[in-house]
């Protein structure tokens, strides 16, 4: 059985179509990230997995119940990290991850998380750094070991350390059987949590695929400096394009492996490469440009 | 418990409004003795008599009138409802607006749960300013010479409370309904200022029924503080808080809640 499963899921508000016939399935066990750019509906799907927003049309399963009649019962299974979580200002960390608990019954991983991510309790969350206030979200969802943890951008204000360690617990809870649905817009953020994405675009999911699949479809922007400025038949190679040249600085998009690119500078005098990932965005504007042309 | 959490923290904000309804009950009361020696038979002459009586001025010169008059029907009410009526758009819209109500409702806690359980907290963050008033007036009855009975008292006090929790649960109700708390707000404010404007224009105009249909009325047209609880009055505002709960508890449980 299924963690999750959507299907023909329609949300309408007024004339805004923020979902246009959603299909998803979500493995028990797996991690499964949930891409696309903002305003796809990631977060419209995932608040209709809570119930706190109602589906116009389509069937929603969540841990084989209906999320909009399954109520209290479903959600004790569920931890959820809203996209950008408010917590009450004036109560400290202590008190307001007491009250979540108290809510819930039982939060028996509280004290272990919260020494993990080493969270300020003692003061008001409004003195709070965003990257604190994102641990406490954080702590919540995880500490009463649900079944299902259903994450929208979870590592959006946490620092490299932290996101780290983020990456750990998801890696841990993945193998103790729990399911992970997390969204992102970003590619690099996922990548190393998951294995398979949906790819969500204006209220559909357009495509299931691998992680690999897709870091090669999405690419990467590679800036070069020459100690003389390059000829840019150079760069001409397979899987390099919108290539521009400033005199000893290059630019350019990059798919696939950079092998044939680094063979091709490697005779020239390079004195700084810097490759980065292209953020999820991207993949869209070319697959837009390329419906379009 | 809801009730436990969301008390903690609103505490410091249901403290300062006690200090303010009690401070406006103390300082109007001290105010008695100095009212008495005063002239106020020339003043209130130039009004015509119609006039004082609908605002309870022939009656200024007892504890009780006075009372009436400027703390329980006036000033100190309208402190209480301030804070009613805020703490009721705030509870669901204000919160929800905030987005501090998606992790509650996240929660294995119903919505129903949730919306009897702020409802609660509603209730109390009246009563402790009222009850604030209460114990300030009942200790300077006694001290300065009002000579109102404290059966009296605890009956308006009770009435006032129950005003209140009325007022702030249509507030409510409309902010579980809409999600808006400036329309939560907008729907207690224009509720108090019409009834309480009908309550008194409605005997001048010769418009009894329009009192009678007055929430303000309910409360304070038999003057509790002088002559005890007004059980019709008080039957009519909890009927009308109860209509108010059952409305926003069906707009709330049908509605999308916002992010």
């Amino acid at each position: 059985m299924p963690a999750i499963r959507v299907s023909n899921l329609v949300k309408d508000y007024g004339r805004v179509h923020a979902l246009r016939g959603l299909d998803l399935e979500v493995e028990t066990g797996e991690v499964l990230g949930f891409l696309g750019p903002n305003g796809a509906g990631k977060t419209t799907t995932i608040r209709i997995l809570l119930d706190l927003i109602r589906a116009t049309s389509g069937t929603v399963e969540v841990l084989g119940a209906d999320p909009r009649t399954a109520g209290p019962q479903l959600r004790a299974r569920i931890g959820y990290l809203p996209g950008e979580p408010a917590l009450p200002p004036t109560l400290t960390g202590r008190e307001y991850l007491g009250y979540l608990a108290s809510l819930r019954g039982a939060a028996p991983r509280l004290d272990e998380l919260v020494a993990r991510f080493g969270v300020e309790l003692g003061r008001p969350i409004h003195t709070l750094s965003r990257g604190n206030k994102q641990k406490i979200a954080l702590v919540q969802a995880f500490m009463h070991a649900p079944e299902l943890y259903v994450l929208d951008e979870p590592t959006s204000g946490l620092d490299p350390l932290l996101q780290q360690e983020f990456r750990a617990l998801v890696a841990e809870v993945a193998t103790s059987d729990a399911t992970v649905f997390l969204s992102s817009h970003v590619l690099a953020e996922v990548e190393q949590l998951t294995r398979r994405v949906a790819i969500v675009r204006s209220g559909r999911v357009v495509d299931v695929d691998d992680i690999a699949s897709l870091r090669a479809r999405a690419g990467q922007e590679v800036e070069l400096s020459f100690a003389s400025p390059i000829d840019p038949a150079v760069v001409d190679v397979d899987g390099v394009s919108d290539v521009e040249v400033d005199g000893t600085h290059v630019r350019l998009l990059l798919h696939g492996e950079p092998d044939q690119l680094l063979r091709a500078v490697a005779p020239h005098h390079v004195t700084r490469i810097r490759a980065e990932d292209r953020e999820l965005e991207s993949v869209f504007l070319d697959l837009y440009r390329e419906n379009g042309s | 418990m809801i009730v436990a959490g969301v008390l903690r923290a609103r505490r410091r904000s249901i403290l300062w409004w006690s200090v303010a309804v009690a401070g406006v009950g103390v300082l109007y009361t001290l105010f008695f003795p100095m009212m008495q020696t005063m002239d106020t038979g020339a003043m209130l002459s130039s009004f015509p008599d119609s006039v004082t009586a609908a605002l309870g001025w022939d009656a200024l010169s007892s504890g009780a009138g006075y009372l009436h008059v400027t703390v329980y029907g006036l000033v100190g009410m309208a402190v209480l409802l301030a804070c009613a009526i805020g703490a009721g758009a705030r509870l669901i819209a204000g919160e929800e607006e905030a987005g501090l109500l998606e992790l509650e409702l996240a929660a294995p806690v119903s919505r129903t749960r949730v919306y009897l359980e702020r409802l609660a907290v509603l209730a109390v963050s009246v009563a402790v300013p009222a009850l604030a008033l209460l114990v300030a007036v009942l200790v300077l009855d006694p001290v300065l010479g009002l000579e109102i009975p404290a059966v009296n008292l605890v009956a308006a006090t009770a009435a006032l409370w129950l005003f209140g929790v009325t007022i702030g649960l249509v507030a409510y109700a409309v902010g579980a309904v809409t999600g808006r708390r400036g329309v939560a707000m907008a729907a207690g404010a224009g509720l108090a200022v019409v009834s309480y404007f009908a309550s008194w224009v409605g005997p001048l105009a010769d418009l009894e029924w329009l009192a009678r249909i007055s929430p303000y009325w309910w409360y304070a047209g038999e003057r509790p503080v002088a002559n005890g609880a007004d059980w019709a009055g008080m039957a009519l505002l909890a009927a009308l808080a109860a209509v108010a709960a059952g409305v926003g508890i069906a707009g709330f449980l049908r509605r999308d809640t916002a992010t």
